[in-house]
């Protein structure tokens, strides 16, 4: 699952996943709330698969990314999907924050391509693909 | 009777007693107790007044040696009659004349009576025979008793030592006074022993010449002390006089009065003369009538007479004819027992002058209470007066001064009293000009800041430093509070203390408003700068992958033009990247928390040379550094400063030579000033100053590429810690950047 508000990053993270070779169904998100109900749908929706890795950028429209960790953390279903913040800022405080949530790694949005790709990746090893 | 008398007496009986009825008719009338009796002493004769004097009727020829019935000695001892003066005077013994003895009749009754025994002889001077007169002494002896019990009386109820010492020094009697005054608790502590015992040690010789001057029939007084048996000392006066006693001998009886309290009163006493004497106020008495009876120093010199002519004068001398209707009015208070305090008047001099005199006159009381007089103390203020006219005046110029200035000014005591305010206290507050003190200004301050000012302003009072704090005051006219800067410093005298507090409140709203706003205005920048410069880098960042893509995507298909306005478009995205990034840096070293400890400049320039090494070779700049101090500053700020000024020295050298870059530091004060120095193109004088500015470039970025924050940024370091940045330089041999840091 990916939650991110810009298309162009979101393209870049298609990419990204691809040039690794990562097979993965990708969900993606527009921003907070609609991340929050689509992991809330999860909880009632017993059938449907849990995220195995949520890529959550920090700065969202409406709801923040770190509010929607929290909320991922007090559910049933997703409290144990694999989280990876992904965000344009490096700064310490944002870093940390998303640490003490729960976040597993943090990918500072790089700005040229070739780094950009290294998230394929991280995702990979995270995965264990 | 006398000695020669009996003789002759006895020489007469002896010529024929018996024979001479005439004669035996003569003694049965004598009033005096007479018997005789044979060799042995037994009875012949007694008359009628032996009867009557011994109370019994001898019994002739059997009674031996005397009429009397039983015999006492004069201390009372029993005395046998075998053992009588007419007994040993019949053997033959010599008998002391006047002896005095006790007899006891047979109704116990006694009396005293001295005997004169005398022996009768024969024609060849056989004892045949004794009379003996008993001379009646009763009376005598009463009256004596009696005297000597008046005596013991008189001396045992005298309030002074009564003593009395024989010739060896001997303590022969004391009475209770002097016992208590010499520390004894019974007589026999020191009856007996010598007096020189109680005699203080440096006294003993002299007490010894009085004492035998007495001894030697002088009467005289002595002035000495006494060390008694617990050791206190006392001075006596004593006043001896000799007792020559019945054995011949002369002792010293003499009464003794301590002194002691007197002697202390008398010290006192000239103490207080001497202090009387030695004041410079005018010490002065008079008697209730008004007429001068002492009159010190001080008053010889305040009012120009001499104690000669004061004296005996009324008081009224001093007094100016307008103000005689005082005196008075001072008697009747003094009559009423009443004191006069501090009474701020006018007195004349000899000489007519006049004096500003402040008197405080008591009343003089004798020992009975009775109030004979009062004591006047006179101090000259006239000197004080003009001090105070002075005062006044100069008073008078401050308060004009003060209500000319714009500001609020007040005075207040060393005690933090506020005392005084100019005029635009009132016309601020609208407040009446009798309020003064905390009341005064606690109606018209901020509640929040009542506390807060009212502590500082005591601390400031017990500490004597400066007061400085800002606070609200309700404006009446604008009805809003308004911000003040309360301010007062301590006037001090010549020796230090703090005689009065000047103060002021200056009007600072419109200051204090703009200094808000300017703050908030500049947080607001801040704020929006740090918040721009982040979120710019969103979408810079997907320009620049993009078009980056784009080139890839294009690949050799691009051509002419497109190729270049790709160009553009990457080198102006890359551009951006590093302006917002050093935008960022820059808010960012706006806010910090101060420094705890301090951190070592050596070891930052290491790190700063580490991080810049690939720019260090690329240019094979040579950089060398002299010892570095400890500053106290973020180690991140002073990598910045480092970074940037190495990068520029670097960045605008001379192409004509090889960078040559030193760092040194050297101390000024409390701070130390960093320099690092080049050999590169060097600064147009006139842009010393414009290159610290904000996006301030000399170059265009073809020639040397940068974004105009760096040194802007060094500037903004440095102001924080509240030290300095400059630029010198000779165009075309070198820059010299130099900064203060704290150490």
């Amino acid at each position: 699952m990916v939650v991110e508000d810009n298309a162009a990053d979101v393209f870049l993270i298609r990419a990204a996943i691809r040039a690794a070779g990562v097979d993965a169904d990708l969900y993606v998100m527009k921003d907070g709330e609609e991340a929050i109900r689509f992991i809330d749908r999860l909880e009632a929706d017993l059938e449907a698969p849990v995220a195995d890795l949520i890529l959550l950028d920090i700065n969202l429209p409406k709801k923040q990314g770190g509010e929607v960790l929290e909320h991922i953390r007090k559910t049933r279903r997703s409290a144990n999907s694999r989280v990876i913040a992904v965000s344009t800022s490096d700064s310490a405080k944002d870093r940390e924050n998303m640490t003490r949530l729960g976040a597993i790694g943090y990918f500072h949005k790089p700005s040229r391509y070739e780094d950009f790709l290294k998230l394929g990746g991280l995702i990979k090893q995270v995965l264990g693909q | 009777m006398s000695g020669t008398g009996t003789q002759a007496l006895s020489a007469f009986l002896s010529r024929g007693v018996e024979a001479n009825e005439a004669f035996r008719e003569m003694i049965e009338a004598l009033p005096i107790a007479l018997y005789g009796t044979d060799a042995e002493g037994r009875l012949t004769f007694f008359n009628p007044a032996a009867v009557r004097l011994s109370g019994r009727v001898p019994d002739l020829g059997t009674d031996r040696w005397c009429v009397t019935w039983k015999l006492y000695l004069a201390d009372g001892t029993p005395l046998p009659h075998e053992q009588c003066p007419m007994a040993i005077a019949l053997r033959g013994g010599e008998v002391a004349t006047g002896i005095e003895c006790i007899a006891e009749r047979p109704d116990g009754s006694r009396f005293w009576f001295t005997p004169y025994p005398a022996i009768l002889r024969d024609a060849q001077g056989r004892v045949t025979g004794g009379i003996n007169l008993l001379v009646d002494i009763t009376e005598r002896k009463l009256a004596e008793a009696e005297v000597q019990r008046y005596f013991e009386a008189i001396v045992e109820t005298t309030p002074e030592c009564v003593k009395v010492v024989a010739r060896d020094g001997t303590l022969q009697l004391m009475n209770s006074a002097g016992l208590a005054m010499v520390g004894a608790n019974a007589a026999d502590e020191v009856l007996g022993r010598s007096v020189y015992d109680l005699i203080a040690p440096e006294y003993r010789e002299r007490f010894r010449e009085f004492h035998e001057r007495i001894c030697a029939g002088e009467r005289g007084s002595l002035e000495f002390e006494i060390a008694g048996l617990k050791g206190t000392r006392r001075r006596v006066d004593t006043h001896a006089a000799p007792l020559v006693q019945s054995d011949g001998t002369t002792i010293q009886l003499a009464v003794t009065r301590d002194i002691t309290e007197r002697n202390q009163a008398e010290r006192a006493g000239l103490l207080l003369q001497a202090i009387v004497d030695s004041s410079d106020d005018a010490i002065v008495s008079k008697d209730l009538n008004g007429i001068v009876t002492s009159w010190n120093k001080g008053a010889e010199r305040i009012f120009g007479y001499t104690a000669e002519e004061a004296v005996g004068q009324s008081i009224t001398i001093i007094i100016p004819p307008d103000r005689l209707d005082e005196e008075p009015k001072i008697l009747a208070r003094l009559r009423r027992g009443q004191r006069v305090d501090h009474f701020e008047t006018i007195r004349r001099r000899k000489d007519g002058t006049l004096l500003n005199i402040s008197l405080t006159i008591s009343p003089v009381k004798d020992p009975k209470g009775k109030i004979i007089g009062a004591s006047k103390i006179a101090r000259d203020i006239t000197d004080r007066k003009r001090a105070e006219a002075a005062l006044i005046a100069s008073e008078a110029k401050f308060r004009q001064l003060a209500d000319s200035m714009p500001q609020i000014v007040w005075t207040a005591r060393p005690d933090g009293y506020l005392d005084y305010y100019n005029e635009r206290w009132y016309e601020y507050t609208g407040f009446s000009r009798d309020s003064f003190g905390d009341a005064s200004w606690q109606p018209v301050i901020h509640p929040d800041d009542r506390q807060r000012c009212r502590d500082a302003w005591y601390q400031t009072i017990g500490s004597g430093k400066p007061y400085e704090i800002e606070h609200r005051f309700w404006d009446r006219r604008s009805n809003r509070w308004r911000w003040f800067m309360g301010r007062a410093l301590p006037v001090r005298e010549a020796e230090g203390r703090i005689v009065k507090w000047f103060g002021s409140f200056t009007d600072i709203d419109d200051q204090k408003r703009v200094e808000e706003e300017l703050r908030r205005a500049n947080q607001d920048l801040e704020q929006f700068a740090f918040s721009a410069s982040h979120d710019l880098q969103e979408p810079l960042r997907t320009v620049k992958i993009y078009s980056e893509l784009l080139v890839q995507t294009l690949g050799g298909k691009v051509e002419g033009d497109t190729e270049e306005f790709l160009r553009y478009l990457q080198s102006g995205a890359t551009r951006l990247e590093l302006l917002v990034r050093d935008l960022l840096t820059y808010t960012q070293a706006s806010t910090f928390e101060p420094p705890t400890r301090t951190i070592d400049a050596g070891a930052v320039l290491k790190t700063t040379l580490a991080s810049l090494a690939g720019r260090i070779s690329e240019t094979s700049a040579e950089i060398v550094s002299g010892t570095l101090p400890a500053v106290r500053v973020h180690e991140a700020h002073l990598q910045q400063l480092f970074q940037n000024l190495l990068s520029n020295a670097m960045k605008y050298r001379s192409p004509e030579r090889v960078p040559a870059i030193k760092v040194t530091a050297e101390p000024r004060g409390e701070q130390w000033v960093f320099a690092v120095s080049d050999n590169g193109i060097g600064i147009n004088p006139e842009y010393k100053e414009r290159i610290f500015g904000l996006f301030k470039r000399l170059h265009s970025n073809e020639e040397y590429s940068g974004t105009g924050i760096g040194l802007a940024l060094c500037r903004r370091i440095v102001d924080r810690y509240n030290g300095r940045i400059w630029a010198e330089s000779r165009p075309g041999q070198g820059s010299t950047f130099s900064f203060t840091l704290p150490g």
